[in-house]
C-alpha cells in the first residue's frame, strides 16, 4: 500500500518500514490436554457425537490464544452448526450413495470392476468439501471485530484439484508443488478479511527447489523405514514455511523462519507414544487371551477358531474395550502433538509485515453454512 | 452502592479497547457503569450496552472480552484491568447464559446414548425384520440385474467361462433339475461350473448357482455335491442374497451414522459390521443347511455326505483361506454332527448313474486348470 501514495516520489522521505509484528500463542498446554482428554472420553460415551463439540472447543482454544499484534483472534463457530451441517450433508449424501450403488451395478454388468473409477467422483466431492469446510472455518474467524470470509466456487476448486491431481499422478508426484501453488492461489485469492483481499505469492518452483531431493529419496524411506518420519517431517516443515511465506492479505504479508527440522521431535514423540500404547495394547490382549483360555479350559485354536463366535464373546468384549482405550489414547496424543504443539511451533516462527494495513478495515462478508464441514465429516476428508 | 449512582470512571492504566463490529479500528475507550454500560470514545457518540444483553466472548487469559446481543454481532469490548472487569462482571447477570454448561453436556451425552441405543436396537431387530420382509418383494428384474453384475465379477475372478462339456453338462443339468423340483424353485434359475481350483460354491441374486471345479474335484459321490447344491438352493429359496444386501447395506449405513462416517471406512465400523453381519450370515447358513437336509430327505438321500465333503475341504485347508462357503458359516464339525444326526438309510434312487457322475467330473475337460 505504501507505494500507492499520492505524494510524488522524492518530495517526502518515506518513513522507515515498521518492524514486523510477531504472532503470540499463549495457550496453556495442560489446559489443552485436559480439554482433549475430557473430550475424548465424552466422544466415547456419546459414540462419537461429541466430536462436534470437541472440535469446536479445540478451535476456540487455539484461536483465542493466538494473538496478532497483541489482539487475540476469536472463533465464533458453534457445535450445533456442525451437527446441523452434518445432518444436511447426510441427507444429500445418502441418495448419492444409493445412486452410486445403482450406477455401479450397471457398470459391473457391462464390465467387471468398471465401477471402480466411479470412486473418482467421490474424490471430487471430497475436494469440494475441503473448500467449503475452509470457507466455514474462515467465516467463523474474527480478529478485531471483523471476520474473514471467502467467495469462489467449491466446484471450480474441485475441478482444479482434480485436473492438477491427474497431472501429479502422471508425473509421479513431481507436479505436486505446482498443484499446491495453484490450489492455494485459488483459495487465497478468494479469501478476504473485511474489505481486504488475500493472495498467494508462493510459486511451485520455489517449493520444488526446497523439496525435490525428498521426492528423489522417498524410495529409500520405503526400504529404511525409520527414515520415513524424518522425511515426512522435513517435507511438512518445508511446505509450511513455503505456504506461510506466500500468504498476503491486502498489504499485510507473512513470513516464517520455520527451521527444516522443526517437526522431527513432534513426529518422533507421536511414534514413541504410538509404539508404547501398541505395546500396552498387545500385552493387554495377550493377558486377556491367556485368561480366557485358562477359564474356558479349551485349547487355544478351538477358542479362536474362525467361526467360533459365541464362545469367544468375553474375548471380544475385552478386545473392544482395549481397542477403544487405545483409540482414545492415540486421539489425545495426536491432538496434543499434531494439533496444539504443531500450531504453537509454527506460530512462534511467523512474522507479520505491515500490519498497519489492517488497522481500519471495514467488515463485510456473509457467514457460510457448515454444510462443507458436514460433507468433509461424512466423506472422511480433511484439509485446510 | 445503588444501581443508579454513576460511579467515577474506575479506569486504570491498562487500556480498554472497543471494536465496533463495523471496522477493525482499535478504539481506546473509557467505561461508565450507569444503568447501562456506556462505552465512551473521545470525540464520538457513546455506545450503550444494556447489562442484560452482555455476553462473554472467548478471550485469552487476562482479558475480559464482551459482546452484546443488541449490538452488531462482532462488536467486542476488551477489558484488561482486573478490577474493572470484576466490576462489569458483577453487573451482567446473563454473562454466561449462552455457554455450554454441565447440564448442556449431560444433555448431549443423554441424547447421544438414546440415539445409539435406538440405532443398536434397529440394527439388531429392525433391519433383520425389514430385510426378511423386503427381500421377497424386490422385483425379479432388479434382482437379476444385480446378479448379472455379480456374475461378471465372479467370472473375472474365477476364470473365463462356464464349463461346457456336453455329457458333463447334461449330467449337471439333470442333478440340478432334480434338486430344483424338490426345492420348489421355478425354472428361471441357472447353474454352472466355473473352471477354477478353489473348492467352493455360491449362489448369486437372480437365481444363479455356481459350483467351482475345485469342489467337484474333491467330491467323491453325487450325494456329496447334491447336498452342497441343495444348500445353495436354500439360499435362493430364502432370498438370502437380497436379504444380505438389504441387511448389510442397512447395518453399515446405521453403524456408519452412529460413528459419523457414512463411507464406513474406519476400523470401529469395520469391526462392528463384521461382528453383526457374521452372526446374521451364520443364521442364514444354518437355515440353508436345514433346507438342504429337507431336500435330501425328500429325495430319499442322506445329507451326511455333503457335510463330509465340507469337512474334507476344511480339514485339508486348515479352516482358513476359503471364502464363500466356509467363512462366516457355522463350524464345519457342528454341521457334520448335525447332518450325521439327520443321516437316514437311502430310500430313493441314486441321483446320477456312475457314468453320469464320471461325465460330470470331467465337465471342464481334463487337466486344463
Amino acid at each position: 500500500m505504501n507505494d500507492m501514495q499520492w505524494a510524488p516520489i522524492g518530495s517526502e522521505p518515506l518513513p522507515p518500514p515498521l518492524p514486523p509484528t510477531r504472532v503470540d500463542f499463549t495457550g496453556n498446554r495442560s489446559e489443552f490436554r485436559k480439554m482433549v482428554t475430557k473430550g475424548a472420553m465424552l466422544e466415547l460415551v456419546t459414540f462419537g457425537f461429541y466430536r462436534f463439540w470437541l472440535v469446536t472447543d479445540i478451535r476456540r482454544h487455539l484461536w483465542t490464544h493466538t494473538a496478532v499484534d497483541d489482539d487475540a483472534a476469536e472463533y465464533t463457530g458453534r457445535a450445533k452448526e456442525l451437527l446441523i451441517g452434518f445432518l444436511i450433508a447426510l441427507a444429500i449424501l445418502v441418495p448419492i450413495y444409493l445412486a452410486y450403488f445403482l450406477v455401479g451395478i450397471e457398470f459391473e454388468r457391462w464390465q467387471a470392476f468398471a465401477s471402480v473409477p466411479l470412486f473418482v467422483a467421490f474424490y471430487a466431492f471430497g475436494q469440494f468439501a475441503i473448500f467449503r469446510a475452509r470457507r466455514y472455518r474462515l467465516t467463523r474467524t474474527v480478529w478485531r471485530g471483523v471476520r474473514f470470509w471467502m467467495d469462489g466456487s467449491g466446484w471450480a476448486y474441485s475441478f482444479r484439484a482434480m485436473a492438477w491431481g491427474l497431472l501429479v499422478f502422471l508425473t509421479l508426484g513431481l507436479a505436486l508443488p505446482w498443484r499446491e501453488a495453484a490450489l492455494e492461489r485459488y483459495k487465497m485469492q478468494h479469501t478476504h478479511y473485511g474489505d481486504l483481499t488475500g493472495d498467494f505469492e508462493g510459486d511451485g518452483w520455489t517449493f520444488f527447489k526446497r523439496g525435490w531431493w525428498l521426492w528423489l529419496l522417498s524410495p529409500v524411506a520405503l526400504v529404511i523405514f525409520p527414515l520415513a518420519p524424518f522425511f515426512y517431517a522435513e517435507f511438512r516443515a518445508r511446505e509450511w514455511r513455503w505456504w506461510l511465506d506466500g500468504i498476503r492479505i491486502g498489504g499485510v504479508s507473512l513470513s516464517s523462519e520455520l527451521p527444516h527440522n522443526a517437526f522431527y521431535g513432534l513426529y518422533w514423540k507421536v511414534i514413541g507414544w504410538w509404539t508404547l500404547l501398541s505395546m500396552i495394547f498387545g500385552a493387554y490382549i495377550g493377558g486377556a487371551t491367556m485368561l480366557v483360555v485358562q477359564l474356558s479350559g479349551l485349547p487355544a485354536e478351538q477358542v479362536f477358531g474362525p467361526e467360533n463366535g459365541a464362545k469367544s464373546i468375553p474375548m471380544l468384549v475385552a478386545m473392544v474395550i482395549g481397542y477403544f482405550a487405545l483409540a482414545l489414547a492415540l486421539n489425545i496424543v495426536m491432538r496434543v502433538y499434531l494439533q496444539r504443539d504443531l500450531w504453537a511451533k509454527v506460530l512462534e516462527t511467523v512474522e507479520v509485515h505491515n500490519i498497519a494495513a489492517a488497522a481500519d478495515v471495514r467488515g463485510s462478508g456473509e457467514l457460510a453454512s457448515a454444510l462443507g464441514e458436514g460433507f468433509a465429516d461424512g466423506l472422511d476428508v480433511a484439509g485446510f | 452502592m445503588s444501581d443508579v449512582s454513576i460511579e467515577a470512571p474506575a479506569q486504570s492504566k491498562k487500556p480498554t479497547i472497543f471494536f465496533d463490529g463495523v471496522s477493525s479500528r482499535k478504539r481506546q475507550v473509557t467505561l461508565t457503569l450507569g444503568d447501562a454500560l456506556e462505552i465512551v470514545e473521545e470525540g464520538a457518540e457513546p455506545v450503550r450496552w444494556a447489562y442484560a444483553d452482555i455476553r462473554r466472548a472467548d478471550s485469552p487469559a487476562g482479558v475480559l472480552r464482551l459482546a452484546s446481543t443488541s449490538a452488531p454481532p462482532l462488536a467486542r469490548l476488551e477489558i484488561r484491568d482486573a478490577a474493572l472487569a470484576a466490576d462489569v462482571t458483577a453487573r451482567c447477570m446473563r454473562l454466561d447464559e449462552h455457554q455450554t454448561s454441565r447440564r448442556g453436556i449431560a444433555k448431549i451425552v443423554g441424547w447421544s446414548v438414546a440415539a445409539a441405543v435406538s440405532i443398536v436396537c434397529v440394527v439388531l431387530f429392525g433391519v433383520p425384520l425389514a430385510a426378511d420382509r423386503l427381500a421377497p418383494l424386490v422385483p425379479k428384474p432388479v434382482e437379476r440385474r444385480i446378479g448379472d453384475a455379480a456374475e461378471v465379477q465372479m467370472k473375472t475372478i474365477f476364470g473365463r467361462s462356464v464349463c461346457e462339456d456336453p455329457a458333463g453338462k447334461a449330467a449337471f443339468t439333470k442333478l440340478v433339475n432334480r434338486l430344483r423340483d424338490a426345492a420348489g424353485l421355478d425354472d428361471t434359475m441357472t447353474a454352472g461350473v466355473l473352471p477354477t481350483s478353489v473348492p467352493n460354491a455360491f449362489a448369486l441374486p437372480g437365481g444363479k448357482v455356481f459350483v467351482l471345479k475345485g469342489l467337484l474335484d474333491k467330491a467323491q459321490s453325487p450325494d456329496e455335491l447334491a447336498g452342497i447344491l441343495a444348500h445353495e438352493l436354500g439360499h435362493l429359496k430364502h432370498y438370502d442374497n437380497m436379504r444380505g444386501l438389504i441387511y448389510n447395506g442397512g447395518t453399515s449405513f446405521l453403524i456408519g451414522l452412529l460413528f459419523g462416517d457414512v463411507t464406513g471406512s474406519s476400523a470401529v465400523i469395520f469391526a462392528s459390521r463384521s461382528l453383526v453381519e457374521a452372526s446374521y450370515s451364520r443364521e442364514a447358513e444354518t437355515a440353508a443347511d436345514t433346507f438342504a437336509i429337507d431336500i435330501m430327505h425328500a429325495l430319499g438321500r442322506s445329507p451326511k455326505p455333503a457335510a463330509e465333503l465340507m469337512f474334507r475341504i476344511t480339514g485339508k485347508e486348515g479352516g482358513s483361506g476359503l471364502t464363500n462357503i466356509l467363512a462366516s458359516h457355522p463350524l464345519t464339525e457342528d454341521r457334520l454332527a448335525r447332518m450325521t444326526k439327520e443321516d437316514r438309510p437311502v430310500s430313493g434312487p441314486p441321483l446320477l448313474t456312475d457314468k453320469e457322475w464320471q461325465a460330470l467330473k470331467g465337465i471342464c475337460g481334463s487337466g486344463k486348470i
